[in-house]
């Protein structure tokens, strides 16, 4: 409350001074609005959170502030010293925006806010990867098992065919990059994810911005979304906080492939013998005094992929330290995070750096940093599309072949690698370096008026060492070794001027404008060497070849921006933004996109029909539609007709045309329309926020194929068009009053994209065997394959949809048999506290997806493939005439379209429903009551137990629902080979307050 | 901000600023050439041999697997891929054709200039003449593309109008090449060997008996012995008409293919048992049993091809035009003339080099028998058995490809779609 005490009038007149202080942690608060009630006399508080108001004592003032319980006090003698306790309401909370902060009350646009608390403990490397099931309309799904690796994030759909569809993502103001350095050649996976060089446990607030009202003022890179990631400051206060953080962890697959005994393969394999015609006097495994392999009960059967699965662990400790005086507040924070990958022999680990500073110089002048400084190693290795990744290596060869040959060394068939061999040969070191800093000035140029100018880096680098020895097929056929440094900068200046005023009690008006200039640079120097003198000299110098390249590509975006929002009463608000984007990579013509937006709120709560009604705390009505744009993903000169050098011929230098120019080249631009109603009822019990959405992405970069007699096969066009339309539920639940000793909250949310390519040039097909296929009027990750509609019950040989109805099954039958997308994905949190006592779990879901299973397409093959074995799903097979199955009799023979032949195995047999739910953590934790630690000097101490991917419930017959082993194609998901699982994991992990 | 907005590429030209003068204009020519050697590195071998019956597919690429037996899709990424490659390359050859008559560069003399626009004529007609033998007519595109819009309207060609343009090619090219020994470009011989043999696909048996007698009377050719010398480093032997070289810096990785996986390769193509008994027949392949080679591999003996050897170097060229088929090329011309004798002789001659004894052959019909035979083994993983039998009209009979419609290979299924002027072959 106010502190009164003596007061020694001014000769100027009544004056009522004071300071404004945060509640719990003292700090002074600039900018808080001061009114005195019945008045228009009003200020605001300066950076030291003093103000002076020409009011004589016992006015009554009303303090209110963004994220604070407005306060109303009487003003005895001066100088007040008020307290601002924050406003606890979720509705009322302080939402991160584009350029400036808002209170939840008066916000007009879709955002949704994950709390760092929400995030830390999940032993997941990089933060993108949290958000999972956490904000309705955001499906993340992780590509692989593998530390570090890629992640599948779609903020609302995906708009974009050939351009990303990844969000911008924003880091203390920072536009980072997420672009996957890693230049080994892995299959088809992305290989490392660049945001797992943020440590989660820095993270303050993940704020998500969906709809156009909220990402307009990132313009030309806000189509997909924004996720401004926000890191953890100082308060001032009277002690330094300490905080150690550490858990440790063991995790395991949750299931394995099934495959089939040495005996079992001897017999499918007699039997395909027969199928095809062969002699029965002559069957492969048949006695060896008759010529043969053995009979097939003498099978041996090895057990390759116990060795390539193991119990892999993870650590992870962490030091931060925050605090500060009423001048400078600090933030330091020290990370090692290291995590072994379930399949052998792939890790990552982490050490990073956090300092963010800030300081007030003078009253009217602050500056600062965020500064984070990471180094990542990744000892990586193949996997999917690859018959030398490990996995690979394990599953493929037959079950009953020696994994060693006679005279002990590595036995390899077809080809397949050694899967020991690899393990304990691969040599892939990946390190990443990496800076995200920014330092700012804000000066306060008149008390409303401030303006903020701003530097920052992005500067990732990727250093990358492989040596491939003579013992496995990489080093084949005297060794070889390739060595890649990537270099990918961005530099970005911005100037904001923010206007902030209050007229009055019942006007606000906030506004901006600013500027940016960005440059991002990409180099990659590439060396590459053959012919090693032996095993142990693994540096390229020590090669007879050496051959070397290098590349190095550039690009430019200038931009201004402005917005404002003018709210009346915190009832009715209206918001409006725009952003002029310039950029290199288009023509100069078509350089320029604007993309402006409006917003409207309507607190429909306020109201006194709706007051009276009794029932509501909070009813809001939001309304915004705007355009926003993308460039990302194409190259950064595809307007222009390009030769290009590199076409070398008997070792001297030639060029070839690389790509036909187009002039007309602009910007992918989205428009979206959202409407969302926010309610609170039961006394604040129960919260819903409801959105809709209508995306239409026309002008799409494309490659549109054109005819290949000219020379090239596309062309980069702004062609075609991608609506995504969708509807987002959230709810959260507290089930109990504030007040008691229980406390249950549970947070549940869905949502449902309806993804549709509107238009299209011609149908595009990509990854591999040509699985997926765009096409107008079906959604982008539509899979095309020959329709099984079953299996003869007389002779056995499948039989598909005629779709022509010409009587022959040609590739002309091939159709779009459903597609990756959910038809609804969301997830459930829900925290129990009691006394010391925590417990929580979240779930996350999906519903509808279709998942192709590359390894049942390999490996329930018929007897097609000689070198590869079978799951055991091939024994499902038919037999004699009235079996009932879906898998077709064994044969090689190509006319029976069985396995081979012109459906070439693309049979949807092996397209599976991929929904699941997932326990994706379970937690349980004990804080130790205050009194009992104070006696060890300690100021908190919490022990948790949790589980991570305990449970799955799904249909899906592979080892994991969330697959994406062809990351790394654009335009593919949900294709399942050799992809490393998602582990289940228990850990423990203790945090201490010194 | 214009330096902001306007980087310059650091690795590429603009289009119309890239053939200038000699330096460009060489560079482009040698660009021309890393493109045909793209469609012969891989896809274009394999068109040739797995179709037929020496060599079946061991891997896991259904791809290939179609290619293996004769059960092609349009869909089928490898046709595709070497569509668009042949393509790619003929419209290198087009730029530079059309931008050469245009360079004044006191250092490109007009002797070279010639030279240089003689090889790309050469290499747009090896290029036509392979589209017509896989696809029959294709569209003949004969002028460079500026933009998409090139070629509107520009239908299929008969398999003749293909062909007549391969002639006019290759006129052209022998006109203008100089005459020379070289065996990875182009010279005159160059020209007349492929001309020799499209003569022969022509069944034009007197100007192919004329063409091939050019190159076989020139003294930079001989046969070589022994058989495996052709293709033993550091190649370029003087049996070689044309070959397409590699180096460690431009890799040949085909040997991947061949080798069984504990000798580092992937063992994608394996002779099958009929091929390696006609191999190491002494009757039959003769020296050409130096093709295959062995290991043991789990106690048990591994036979796999061993035409492209060097795994280390990564230098085993790709064969395109040898003489020894010049010689089969006029044995059968002659055989179909009625000079029997000296089409045995040109058999024999072929024959003998294998340390093989001369052929048993006497009327023209078991020669002609013989000579396709020969051919079978001579060039066994080279890219010829299933243009022959096609040729021939005997892949029904030989291979049992009966239905005639599956002699062609498909027009991929993404190009129909997305060029409205293109018609696909009948049958798939």
């Amino acid at each position: 409350g106010a502190t009164i005490t003596s007061y020694a009038q001014s000769e100027s007149g009544p004056q009522v001074s004071g300071t404004v202080t945060d509640a719990s942690s003292h700090t002074p608060l600039p900018g808080v609005t001061v009114m005195a009630k019945g008045s228009s006399a009003g200020t605001t508080t300066d950076a030291n959170g003093q103000f002076t108001l020409p009011v004589s004592a016992g006015s009554a003032l009303i303090f209110s502030y963004v994220g604070y319980a407005k306060k109303e006090v009487q003003a005895g003698s001066t100088p007040l010293a008020i307290d601002l306790a924050p406003d606890l309401q979720q509705l009322s909370e302080v939402v991160v925006t584009g350029y400036s902060e808002q209170n939840r009350k008066t916000l007009t646009s879709a955002i949704s806010s994950v709390k760092g608390d929400a995030l830390k403990d999940i032993p997941a490397a990089s933060p993108d990867q949290l958000l999972q099931g956490k904000a309705p309309g955001v499906q993340v799904s992780a590509n692989s098992g593998v530390p570090g690796g890629g992640i599948f994030i779609r903020i609302r759909g995906s708009n974009s065919v050939n351009a990303s569809n990844d969000p911008l993502y924003v880091v203390d103001g920072v536009f980072i990059n997420n672009t996957n350095l890693i230049a080994t050649g892995l299959g088809n996976q992305v290989s490392a994810n660049p945001l797992a060089d943020l440590n989660p446990q820095d993270i303050e607030s993940i704020e998500i911005l969906k709809d156009a009202n909220a990402t307009a003022i990132y313009g030309s890179r806000g189509a997909n979304g924004v996720v401004l990631i926000t890191t953890k400051r100082g308060k001032a206060g009277d002690k330094t906080s300490i905080t150690f953080n550490t858990y440790h962890a063991l995790s395991k697959a949750a299931k394995q492939y099934n495959l089939v005994t040495g005996p079992e393969l001897a017999a499918l394999e007699n039997e395909r013998f027969l199928n095809d015609g062969g002699n029965p006097a002559q069957l492969p495994f048949r006695s060896a005094a008759a010529g043969g392999r053995g009979l097939p009960e003498e099978q041996q059967t090895y057990d390759r992929l116990s060795d390539v699965f193991r119990t892999a662990q993870t650590h992870s400790y962490e030091l931060s330290a925050a605090g500060g005086s009423a001048k400078t507040q600090f933030y330091i924070g020290a990370g090692y995070f290291s995590q072994e990958s379930i399949a052998r022999p792939s890790a990552f680990n982490r050490f990073s750096l956090r300092v963010n500073l800030d300081n007030s110089v003078t009253d009217k002048l602050r500056i600062g940093t965020s500064t984070a400084l990471a180094r990542t190693h990744r000892n990586v290795s193949s996997n999917d599309n690859n018959p030398v990744g490990v996995i690979n290596s394990a599953l493929f060869p037959r079950t009953n072949l020696p994994i060693y040959n006679p005279d002990g060394s590595y036995a390899k068939y077809g080809s397949f690698d050694n899967h020991l061999a690899l393990i304990n040969n691969l040599n892939n070191d990946a390190v990443g370096t990496r800076v995200i800093s920014n330092v700012y000035g804000q000066y306060a140029l008149l008390k409303n008026l401030t303006l903020r100018s701003s530097w920052s880096i992005d500067f990732n680098d990727m250093y990358e060492n492989n040596f491939n020895n003579t013992l496995i097929l990489a080093g084949q056929p005297r060794g070889t070794a390739s060595s890649f440094l990537s270099r990918d900068i961005t530099l970005l200046n911005e100037q904001t001027l923010n206007y902030n005023v209050n007229f009055g009690e019942n006007h606000s008006l906030q506004a901006l404008v600013g500027n940016t200039l960005q440059q991002n640079t990409f180099q990659r120097t590439s060396l590459a060497g053959q012919q090693f003198p032996g095993n142990d000299l693994t540096t390229i110098a020590s090669a007879a070849t050496q051959t070397g390249s290098s590349s190095r590509s550039q690009a430019g975006l200038v931009s201004f921006f402005g917005k404002a929002t003018y709210s009346f009463k915190e009832r009715y608000t209206a918001d409006v933004s725009v952003r002029a984007d310039a950029s290199s990579r288009f023509g100069a013509d078509n350089r320029w996109g604007y993309f402006p937006a409006v917003g409207l709120g309507w607190r429909l709560g306020e109201e006194s029909f709706v007051q009276d009604l009794n029932i509501f705390q909070e009813l809001k009505l939001r309304g915004s539609i705007g355009r926003t744009g993308n460039q990302a993903g194409i190259s950064d000169f595809a307007s222009l007709g390009l030769v290009q050098g590199g076409a070398n011929y008997l070792d001297l230098p030639g060029t070839a045309p690389l790509q036909l120019a187009n002039p007309n080249l602009s910007w992918e631009s989205t428009q979206q329309w959202n409407v969302g109603l926010d309610a609170a009822v039961l006394q604040n019990h129960l919260v819903l926020e409801l959105n809709y959405y209508d995306k239409y992405t026309s002008g799409l970069l494309l490659n549109v194929p054109v005819p290949r007699k000219t020379g090239f096969s596309s062309v980069v066009e702004n062609f075609g068009a991608v609506s995504n339309k969708g509807i987002e539920v959230q709810l959260t639940a507290n089930w109990l009053p504030k007040t008691t000793a229980v406390q249950w909250s549970t947070s549940f949310n869905v949502a449902r994209n309806v993804n549709k390519i509107e238009k299209l040039a011609a149908p595009i097909t990509t990854g591999s065997r040509d699985i997926f296929r765009l096409e107008e009027g079906a959604p982008l990750y539509s899979f095309w394959l020959y329709k099984q509609t079953g299996v003869s019950r007389e002779n056995g040989d499948a039989q598909y949809e005629d779709v022509n109805g010409d009587g022959r099954i040609t590739v002309a039958d091939r159709k779009l048999v459903g597609n990756a997308w959910p038809n609804y994905f969301g997830g459930v949190t829900n925290s129990v506290n009691y006394k010391g006592l925590d417990f929580g779990f979240t779930l996350n879901f999906e519903q509808g997806a279709k998942i192709m299973n590359m390894n049942r397409f390999f490996l329930v093959h018929g007897g097609t493939q000689s070198n590869i074995g079978y799951l055991s799903e091939q024994l499902q097979r038919w037999q004699k005439p009235g079996d009932v199955t879906d898998i077709p009799r064994l044969t090689s023979v190509a006319s029976s379209n069985n396995y081979g032949g012109v459906v070439q195995n693309l049979s949807d047999r092996y397209l599976e429903d991929g929904s699941f739910l997932r326990v994706r953590t379970l937690t349980l934790g004990y804080s130790l009551p205050k009194e009992t630690i104070a006696s060890v000097h300690l100021s908190s101490l919490r022990v948790y137990v949790q589980a991570a991917n305990l449970f799955t419930f799904t249909p899906y017959s592979g080892l994991d629902p969330e697959v994406n082993s062809q990351s790394g194609v654009s335009n593919t998901k949900n294709f399942d080979w050799a992809t490393v699982p998602q582990p289940r994991t228990v850990q423990v992990g203790v945090t201490v307050g010194l | 901000c214009d330096n902001l907005l306007e980087p310059t590429p650091a690795q590429q030209l603009p289009a119309d600023k890239a053939i200038t003068d000699a330096g460009s204009a060489r560079a482009a020519a040698i660009g021309a050439y890393d493109q045909v050697q793209a469609y012969y590195r891989l896809n274009w071998p394999v068109l040739g041999f797995l179709p037929g019956e020496n060599v079946r597919f061991n891997g896991t690429l259904n791809q290939f697997l179609q290619i293996d037996q004769n059960q092609l899709s349009a869909d089928n990424v490898l046709i595709t891929e070497a569509w668009t490659q042949m393509y790619q390359a003929v419209n290198s050859a087009n730029n530079l054709i059309a931008a050469l008559p245009g360079i004044s560069d006191p250092l490109l003399p007009a002797a070279e200039k010639n030279q240089l626009l003689g090889e790309v004529h050469f290499l747009r007609a090896l290029v036509y003449f392979d589209l017509g033998r896989g696809w029959g007519g294709v569209p003949l595109v004969l002028t460079p593309t500026r933009t998409k819009e090139n070629g509107q309207g520009l239908r299929r060609s008969t398999l003749a109008q293909t062909y007549d343009q391969v002639l006019a090619d290759l006129t052209q090219a022998e006109t203008l090449l100089p005459d020379g020994a070289t065996r990875n470009r182009a010279v005159k011989a160059t020209a007349r060997a492929l001309r020799a043999r499209l003569h022969l696909y022509r069944q034009q048996w007197a100007p192919a008996e004329t063409y091939a007698t050019q190159v076989i009377a020139s003294s930079n050719y001989r046969l070589v012995t022994p058989y495996r010398a052709f293709s033993t480093a550091p190649f370029l032997s003087q049996e070689s008409v044309f070959e397409l070289s590699f180096s460690n810096s431009d890799a040949n990785t085909m040997w991947n293919n061949w080798f069984p996986s504990a000798l580092g390769g992937q063992f994608n193509f394996q002779p099958v048992p009929a091929a390696i008994a006609q191999l190491n027949d002494p009757a039959v392949g003769g020296t050409r049993s130096a093709l295959l080679a062995s290991t043991v591999i789990a106690g048990a003996n591994v036979t796999y091809g061993n035409l492209y050897s060097r795994s280390a170097q990564r230098d085993d060229p790709s064969y395109v035009l040898r003489l020894a088929e010049q010689y089969l090329i006029r044995a059968e011309a002659r055989a179909r003339l009625g000079k029997l004798t000296d089409a045995i002789a040109d058999l024999n001659a072929v024959r003998a080099r294998a340390g093989l004894s001369p052929t048993a052959a006497t009327t023209a019909d078991q020669l002609l028998l013989a000579i396709e035979n020969e051919r079978k083994i001579e060039f066994a993983f080279e890219s010829d058995r299933w243009f022959d039998l096609v040729r021939s009209g005997r892949a029904g009979e030989v291979l049992g490809v009966t239905d005639q419609r599956r002699w062609l290979f498909p027009i991929p299924f993404n190009d129909l779609v997305a060029d409205r002027d293109l018609e696909q072959n009948p049958g798939y």
